[in-house]
């Protein structure tokens, strides 16, 4: 097949994982079966190599994790191919500003200090979140919204009940409510975040907040299926919650 | 008679809400459209989440896509925009933004598939229908998003439908009965004392927690009973005759208030969606004494129900419709894949 002669021009209709040389297709994992280790094993590993579609699966290392648990560590060549060029993300729609910028925005669009609350609400007990994102020395160098001038974030930490972070939002009028979530199982960052919109809404504030939620199972396709303004997933920095809350709040007049 | 001709005769807005993920509020929506091409009614549609899309976000199943037919009124955002399979013509770019796009409304100049997505907010909602009507739409269908029921808000629809099965629970009469206890919320009594009903929507703007006694009303300062149980429970003395809580009616909202006043106090909300007790919270309240009155409840136009859950388990779909169908009177309920209806319906 013309895509398996060895070449260095990569197709970006027909992109696979890259090892030696273009188009190897060169791919590892690592598991744990619940199997007792030995031969038997490995035959395993290999067999399930096969069905997630690598050719050639090769058990490189296996080690027993005792009470008949087997971690491997596999190569094999990946078949499958995608399109690069039909890929499509969405992403906020913002020009991002600096931490500066913002802060000029602020003083000559809005023309008073901005109240943001946030929280790891629900049962997540993870700050790291919403504490990169408020927190003043921020995250990756990027400082967090308690040091931008203008803005006054109040981060109410982790576990926070969506009835008192709501709560909290009414009693300081505030202009954006911003909610992470970072740990889940079954879901439940979806159901607390659906319960957390409804409970807005019911409030009646739901025109008089920006509403965002972040966290790595977060993004903007999910943001509209659960109603909130914008998703932020990972590799997002103050900035990026910045500018979208200054710019919506400006858009929907909320000055 | 079809389901669509018997609602489009009663209702121009009805939104279509789920009592789980994957009750079938798609396969719902599509059965309307399909009804509404034969019966030649000119639809507008919009999502409160994102449908047509062929993959669940959330849990990876397939979803059902939505095929609309020419001249139908949709409302989508700019990236969906692009994604479409049917011809749109952009009828008009609305304010609405949303985190995949400005929201546009199309006419379907090529039937096809599409991928919907509305404004996220209720009252955005509303104001998408209100134009869609005002652009020549005879009916506006609302698909809503996961278990949201905030569209269900009697301002934004004029009626429900309410998908609800086998996704809900293993237990068909735990489905039953949770279905029946929404139904039972949606259709509490209105208060209808006129004079405060006056008092509330005078003070409707503010916000605020009114309390009523004999013939005189008492506006509190407190602006929401969220995380505030035990401040309503020192403003409300045992013998109120009413209290009217503007936001959400919630478990902790209600454990602030002793069991007497519980007792001798009815609550006021302003419609069904901004009550958030489970089924269970609200039998034991129930017991305790509490009543619910309404500002203006919540028609429920027909339940659909599907037998199915992506889950692998499955009920027989002529005994969940009539489990269904014996908790709730007045309301037709469908298993919209089989046709098949409750008798008890006329």
């Amino acid at each position: 097949m013309a895509g398996d002669i060895a070449t260095t021009k990569v197709d970006l209709t027909r992109v696979k994982p890259y090892g030696d040389t273009m188009n190897d297709g060169m791919t590892e994992v690592t598991f744990t079966l619940p199997v007792p280790y030995g031969p038997e094993a490995d035959e395993a590993a290999k067999q399930i190599g096969s069905k997630m579609g690598l050719d050639e699966a090769s058990v490189a290392f296996s080690k027993d994790l005792g009470q008949g648990f087997t971690f491997f560590v596999m190569y094999g060549k990946c078949q499958h191919t995608v399109d690069f060029t039909t890929i499509k993300v969405a992403k906020a729609d913002v020009e991002i500003m600096s931490r500066e910028e913002c802060q000029e925005y602020i003083l000559n669009n809005i023309k008073r200090n901005v109240i943001i609350v946030g929280a790891t609400s629900g049962t997540d007990a993870h700050t790291v979140g919403i504490d990169a994102i408020m927190n003043m020395k921020g995250f990756h160098g990027h400082y967090g919204l308690e040091r931008y001038k203008g803005i006054e974030a109040i981060n109410m930490g982790s576990q926070v009940p969506n009835e008192v972070l709501i709560a909290k939002a009414i009693e300081l009028n505030a202009d954006a409510i911003i909610v992470s979530q970072i740990v889940t199982q079954k879901d439940v960052h979806v159901k607390n975040l659906t319960n957390l919109v409804e409970l807005i809404e019911a409030e009646g504030i739901r025109d008089k907040i920006v509403l965002c939620c972040g966290g790595p199972r977060i993004s903007y396709e999910l943001a509209q299926e659960l109603g909130y303004d914008a998703g932020f997933g990972s590799h997002t920095y103050a900035e990026d919650v910045a500018s979208f809350i200054l710019t919506e709040m400006v858009r929907r007049n909320l000055i | 008679m079809g389901l669509l001709r018997e609602i489009s005769s009663k209702y121009r807005v009805v939104s279509v809400i789920g009592m789980a993920k994957n009750a079938g509020k798609t396969t719902t929506l599509n059965y309307l459209i399909a009804e509404a091409e034969d019966e030649g009614l000119r639809l507008g549609i919009t999502s409160t989440g994102r449908d047509g899309e062929t993959v669940d976000l959330v849990t990876g199943t397939e979803k059902p896509k939505v095929f609309l037919p020419e001249d139908a009124i949709v409302a989508l955002p700019s990236e969906l925009y692009e994604l479409s399979d049917a011809g749109l013509e952009i009828l008009r770019l609305t304010e609405h933004s949303t985190s995949m796009g400005q929201v546009m409304l199309c006419r379907v100049a090529e039937s096809g598939y599409v991928q919907i997505a509305g404004p996220v907010s209720t009252s955005g909602q509303k104001e998408i229908c209100a134009e869609m009507l005002g652009l020549g739409a005879e009916m506006v269908l609302i698909d809503g998003a996961i278990d949201r029921r905030a569209i269900a808000n009697p301002e934004a629809s004029d009626a429900v439908i309410l998908a609800t099965g086998a996704a809900l629970s293993r237990s068909m009469s735990k489905v039953a009965e949770e279905t029946a206890c929404v139904a039972e919320l949606y259709g509490l009594p209105e208060i209808d004392e006129a004079w405060m009903r006056d008092e509330i929507l005078k003070e409707s703007n503010a916000g605020k927690i009114i309390i009523f006694k004999g013939d005189r009303a008492r506006v509190s300062e407190l602006k929401t009973g969220l995380a505030a149980g035990a401040a309503l429970g020192n403003l409300i003395k045992k013998d109120e005759g009413y209290v009217y809580i503007p936001g959400a009616l919630t478990g902790s909202v209600i454990a602030g208030l002793p069991t007497d006043v519980l007792r001798n106090t009815a609550i006021i909300v302003a419609d069904p969606t901004r009550i958030f007790l489970d089924r269970t919270e609200w039998m034991r309240l129930r017991k305790k004494g509490l009543r619910v009155f309404l500002m203006a409840g919540v028609k429920i136009a027909a339940i659909t129900v599907n037998p199915w859950s992506p889950e692998g388990y499955s009920f027989d779909s002529d005994a969940l419709v009539e489990s269904i169908g014996a908790f709730v009177s007045g309301i037709p309920v469908i298993d919209i894949r089989k046709g098949k209806r409750d008798e008890n319906f006329k």
